[in-house]
């Protein structure tokens, strides 16, 4: 039974291709399908020239409403443009224009080539110029958000430091687990939690209020141990010889301990700022449209790799501004040691 | 009741541990208006530690401590306990006591006007104008006033410890402690310090002074003290102290070590 229908099958497939075939002869004149199917072949074996030779035996006829002619003439024209001879790009299209002056393929394709025949220089120009208003709105939020946490973490640094070398055993094992806590799990993994886990718990934030909140915490748990190794590194004398003058410990903190961490403070302290703002690309992830997300966005827009390295050239000019501002300070604020 | 007679100062029996090692151990010293003590002996015997003690930077186990009659710095607890005395009366009973340290300590951010103002900036609150008078006249005191605007840096280890001095002064202290105030100075630089300190003895000041410069005990003390083990060994007026006191074996041998 298998086999009978099997062979009935076959024939039937024969019988309506013979019956295609014939349509097909009426319909054309000629049967360009072989020559597509050709083409087709030498592109896969990476033949180029070959396909082209092939395709250009399609040729344009009056009433021939089946595309035939545009596809063949596109389809060289692309080949051509990946060839790179954009002369013979666009005659190809111009060979459609001059037949369907409004075909929306062969005009977009005649743009792309006009794009592509200007000077690189001024296309990255051109991509810039699309790029940057978009790009600045981003670095302006990476930038507000960079301030706010160097506003922020030095106070909770310090409060934390403090908190650490305090002989109150609570409030040194609070903050101890503080900065465990915050130096132990990675800085994108609580800022999901703060943005998408916390709702779960009641708890919600806007992004921009997760985004200080997750940065101010972490940054805060890293200047922490930082400004308390700077406040250790102090001679001892220098609390003992305050206190002899009748300060109390707080008095003689932040008059003559703290003051002159300054100085030790500004080369680790501007690590982690410079950390920091590139840190700022991590709120990109909770819904933050700053200059990682929008470079992200103009990338996917126009699958143009100039969005990316414009971002990375405004990252660049802010963490050599920073740097250049920390030196300034670092020197100021160790006048005392070279006069 | 304040009589002429009273001491100003008054140990008794003070005894401070560092774990197993004794490092004062039971000392009584009375010390009167006026008087300079000076208190030598080898490294380890507990000197530092003693004057640290009556400035309450070192924690006694026993003894007390009694200043102008009063029992300071103490307090028992409920349970029996003692402990230091909360820290505003501490820092209060300091601000009556100057210390000088080995090492100066001066405060490096601060310029030395700076330095000398800050007690009396800080801690007794006084106005900036008030404290820099009171700050001018300290440094011109100690022979420094052109130094006044720049940084410790650039200061000698002469004058870091003159201007360390006048920090102290600044806050007009009853009592002065001098923690070897010359012992980290090159020797052409002692003469200044030392002038200094025995112009204020000649004023009248109050001083306790631990120290291995001899010049100390045979030119400006009242009193001399041998320490050993953190005890005291002898004792007397520096004629007495050099002439009878050298006969004890250990002091001899001291004394031979050093000079």
């Amino acid at each position: 039974m298998k086999f009978f229908n099997g062979r009935i099958a076959k024939r039937s497939i024969l019988l309506f291709s013979c019956v295609l075939l014939f349509a097909a002869s009426i319909c054309f004149a000629k049967d360009y399908d072989q020559l597509f199917t050709e083409a087709n072949d030498a592109m896969a074996q990476g033949d180029l020239p070959a396909a082209i030779s092939i395709l250009k035996k399609v040729e344009f006829e009056k009433g021939d409403d089946s595309g035939a002619f545009v596809r063949s003439r596109m389809q060289i024209a692309r080949l051509q443009f990946a060839l790179k001879d954009m002369n013979a790009a666009s005659a190809a299209a111009k060979e459609v224009l001059a037949v369907y002056p409004d075909n929306s393929e062969a005009l977009n394709f005649m743009a792309s080539v006009q794009q592509e025949q200007k000077p690189r220089y001024k296309v990255f120009i051109e991509d810039c110029l699309r790029f940057l208003p978009q790009l600045l709105k981003g670095a302006v939020m990476t930038i507000t958000l960079v301030v706010c946490i160097i506003l922020i973490s030095p106070v909770g640094g310090l409060l934390i430091a403090l908190g650490r070398i305090s002989t109150f055993k609570p409030v040194s094992g609070l903050c101890w687990f503080f900065i465990w806590l915050f130096r132990g799990t990675p800085l994108l993994l609580q800022l999901f939690f703060i943005y998408y886990g916390l709702p779960s718990l009641g708890i919600t934030f806007k992004p921009f209020t997760a985004a200080i909140l997750g940065l101010g915490l972490n940054y805060s748990a890293y200047l922490g141990e930082i400004i308390r190794g700077g406040i250790q590194s102090i001679e001892h004398g220098q609390m003992e010889a305050a206190k002899a003058i009748g300060m109390t410990y707080w008095q003689a903190m932040r008059r003559v301990i703290i003051p002159q961490t300054y100085k030790r403070l500004m080369p680790p302290i501007g690590n982690e700022f410079i950390a920091l703002i590139k840190d700022t690309a991590l709120v990109s992830t909770i819904a933050m449209v700053e200059l990682m997300r929008s470079a992200d966005q103009m990338f996917n827009a126009y699958f143009n790799v100039t969005a990316l390295i414009l971002a990375a050239l405004i990252y660049l000019l802010f963490t050599t501004i920073f740097t250049f501002i920390f030196e300034k300070i670092e020197i100021r604020a160790g006048i005392y040691e070279n006069r | 009741m304040k009589t002429a007679n009273q001491p100003l100062l008054s140990l008794k029996g003070i005894t401070k541990q560092f774990g197993s090692l004794t490092a004062v151990n039971g000392v009584d010293l009375d010390v009167c208006p006026g008087e300079i003590v000076v208190i030598i002996g080898p490294s380890g015997s507990g000197k530092s530690t003693l004057l640290r003690s009556i400035n309450f930077l070192e924690e006694i186990e026993e003894g007390t401590i009694l200043f102008e009659g009063q029992e300071i710095g103490y307090v028992t607890s409920k349970h029996g306990r003692r402990h230091l005395d909360a820290p505003h009366k501490i820092c209060a009973l300091r601000s009556e006591i100057g210390m000088v340290f080995q090492h100066f300590n001066l405060f490096p951010h601060m310029t030395v006007l700076g330095n000398v103002m800050e007690g009396p900036l800080t801690v007794q609150k006084k106005s900036p104008q008030e404290a820099r008078e009171i700050a001018i006249d300290m440094l011109a005191k100690v022979g420094l006033s052109d130094k006044r605007d720049v940084y410790p840096a650039t200061l000698s280890g002469g004058q870091k410890q003159r201007v360390a001095i006048a920090r102290a002064l600044a806050m007009r202290p009853k009592l002065m402690l001098f923690d070897e105030p010359t012992s980290a100075l090159d020797p052409e630089l002692i003469g200044e310090v030392f002038d200094t300190i025995r112009d204020l003895g000649k004023e009248g000041m109050t001083m306790i002074i631990v120290t291995h410069q001899m010049g100390f005990a045979k030119e400006m003390a009242d009193r001399v003290i041998f320490m050993e083990k953190g005890s005291f060994v002898a004792q007397g007026t520096p004629e007495d102290f050099f002439a009878n006191q050298m006969e004890h074996d250990r002091i001899k041998s001291f004394l031979n070590r050093i000079l």
